[in-house]
């Protein structure tokens, strides 16, 4: 969280976090065409030719004026390749909350295991406890054959009370309830430490 | 010319340093002194996290919140890889050459990053060894004892955030987002 005083800003970092190929990319994508281009900025992406993260994206959503502030939140990828582990780290560095954006595709199980975990030791070698970070679970591609129910996911993942949701990315189904329930979440936890 | 910076209170950034008043105005003198003794084309100042401190000179069309997370995308691959062949030094510099400008980034410590814009009328070595100079300035600024009196607490910094309607806000204004 880093506050402008003089612009009376409240800037707020999301990280969706997740194993490769999991709809990350594609959640800031359908975020970046649904949202009025007035309230957002450009869709930063630094990808590979063959069109996967290769670094992070980033976009930024302006909400308008909130109780005298303008919250501005910044949404961040990271690569899911597990080949760009030192990336994944430093994206997550100074995030407020992060959206853990699970494959449901009956094949990635493990995939989406090692990506949980991956990010729970990388916030805690932050310094972030992976328990206290506003935390939402998305499991996308419900859509796909076979898909794996969102209940058993939550318990391959050992979900533990964070709001979870079935999100179909590519046609932007769920994207926005994920979207809404982070800011959600990081805004309360923003309360909390400030009361 | 943009400033952002912020002159009545003290505020905290994203990679957790604060900045205070008095040191607000110094990085503001370095800043326009680097500008003019270059002579600088564009500066911005962010933190480690990619958060805008300031930003000053000829404007591009570029989104600076845009161009604040690619800097700190851009010291943070350039430290690792130099802690990864073990040539790691503090003030990293990252040089890119231009056909009419160069662009150097700089780590400034281990909080802030500079990116300056130069035009390649300039001697190089002149430009770094500014810059250099200009971010170990930064430093002993943030590292400098803060005066007392600018030290006591402001107003609960976000004391309108404690209100209950604040979560219904948020949604609101989530809702017009979306179309």
């Amino acid at each position: 969280m880093f506050i402008n005083w003089q612009l009376r800003e409240l800037n707020l970092k999301i990280v969706y976090y997740g194993p490769a190929l999991s709809g990350k990319t594609t959640n800031l994508e359908q975020i970046h065409t649904r949202v009025d281009p007035r309230r957002r900025g450009e869709l930063v992406s630094l990808k590979t030719q063959e069109d996967r993260t290769l670094y992070f994206d980033f976009l930024q959503l302006e909400l308008g004026k909130i109780s005298g502030f303008l919250p501005k939140i910044h949404l961040y990828t990271v690569p899911g390749q597990s080949y760009y582990e030192a990336s994944r780290k430093l994206v997550l560095r100074g995030a407020d909350g992060v959206v853990f954006v699970a494959d449901s595709t009956r094949s990635r199980i493990r995939d989406n295991l090692e990506a949980w975990n991956n990010m729970r030791d990388h916030l805690a070698s932050l310094g972030i406890p992976p328990t206290t970070i506003p935390l939402v679970i998305q499991f996308n591609k419900q859509d796909v054959q076979g898909a794996i129910p969102a209940p058993a996911l939550r318990q391959v993942l050992r979900v533990n009370g964070q709001p979870c949701f079935e999100a179909i990315a590519v046609n932007g189904q769920g994207v926005f309830e994920t979207l809404k329930t982070i800011i959600n979440s990081v805004v309360k936890n923003v309360q909390r430490e400030v009361a | 010319m943009v400033n952002h910076n912020i002159d009545k209170r003290h505020y905290t950034l994203r990679s957790g340093i604060t900045i205070f008043p008095s040191q607000d105005e110094e990085i503001d003198q370095i800043l326009t002194e680097l500008t003019q003794k270059v002579p600088a084309q564009f500066i911005l100042l962010v933190d480690v996290t990619g958060q805008v401190i300031t930003a000053r000179g000829t404007q591009h069309k570029a989104d600076l919140v845009a161009l604040g997370s690619l800097v700190a995308g851009d010291i943070a691959a350039s430290q690792e890889i130099a802690r990864l062949t073990g040539e790691y030094q503090d003030y990293q510099m990252v040089l890119r050459e231009g056909q009419t400008m160069h662009t150097i980034i700089m780590a400034a410590g281990v909080h802030l990053a500079l990116l300056i814009q130069i035009s390649n009328d300039v001697p190089l070595g002149w430009g770094r060894m500014l810059i250099r100079q200009a971010a170990y300035q930064l430093v002993d600024i943030l590292n400098k004892p803060v005066p007392e009196t600018e030290q006591t607490a402001p107003p609960s910094a976000l004391a309108e955030f404690e209100s209950e309607d604040i979560p219904d806000l948020f949604n609101d204004a989530l809702d017009e987002l979306w179309s």
